[in-house]
């Protein structure tokens, strides 16, 4: 067994790439109902669920694969299921979030700890992204939207191609330039 | 996790209905037990009140 301390180290905290995502989609949803679906993919600490759901009075649903992640999403007042992805909802959700592990990274060198497995992205950035993108029309209600952060580093052209693939429209909601990369938070709805 | 919940969870397997045992609740919400797939009978544990959704091979504490 993990203790506290040490498993706080092994869960993503909030960052920039949170807060973008978080503000960003309080703002979009404001206007949900108070019954509302609405579901936190890697929830991680719960931040983007706590933050929606006091920003919208919604009760926002934290999945995340990573058990130190639930642990520490419940202890934030998140309610929290573990599963990977959405591969354990049913639906249909009026919202999802989705702030996934988007960096590219060495296949060799990752996947040692629950943080790199929060951090990473594989290869291409989007080997959480893609498995995402191909279940996401299934839990969406018709009517639903997708809020999904991406950065330039895992190409969000690639996105929005396999978001198309898969019935999805997308449309750039907010951005964020930094150094070295560019955040976007790309609303995800059915195709006409 | 609250009863309401088990609307919009599924299996993970094979997206049927699961069915809820519970071993240990208060007021609020389940503590402990387990969910159990309609269909293919795979059971998914609640502990601590969170219920673990993730299929028997990837149940492990440490990533892949």
């Amino acid at each position: 067994m993990v203790d506290r301390e040490k498993a706080t180290e092994q869960v993503y905290q909030p960052a920039e790439d949170s807060h973008l995502l978080a503000e960003t989609t309080a703002e979009q949803v404001a206007n949900l109902e108070a019954d509302a679906r609405v579901v936190d993919v890697g929830t991680g600490s719960g931040y983007v669920a706590a933050t929606v759901a006091e920003a919208t009075g919604v009760d926002v649903l934290g999945v995340d694969i990573s058990p130190l992640a639930v642990r520490e999403a419940r202890d934030h007042g998140v309610t929290a299921v573990r599963s990977n992805l959405l591969d354990g909802l049913a639906g249909p959700f009026d919202a999802v979030t989705f702030n996934p592990p988007y960096l590219p990274t060495d296949p060799d060198a990752e996947w040692d700890d629950w943080m790199e497995y929060a951090l990473s992205g594989g290869p291409d950035g989007r080997r959480a992204i893609d498995p995402f993108l191909d279940d996401l029309p299934r839990v969406l209600a018709p009517a639903g939207r997708g809020f999904l952060l991406v950065s330039s580093l895992t190409d969000v052209e690639a996105v929005s191609e396999r978001a198309a693939a898969n019935g999805l429209a997308t449309r750039e909601l907010a951005e964020e330039s930094f150094p070295f990369e560019r955040l976007v938070v790309l609303e995800l709805t059915h195709a006409e | 996790m609250k009863e309401s919940l088990m609307d919009i969870l599924c299996c993970p397997l094979d997206k049927q209905d699961l069915e809820l045992e519970v071993v240990r609740r208060d007021d609020d919400e389940i503590l402990d037990g387990r969910l159990v797939c309609t269909e293919c009978g795979e059971e998914y544990p609640i502990e601590e009140g969170i219920p673990n959704l993730l299929p028997p091979d990837m149940r492990e504490e440490t990533p892949a």
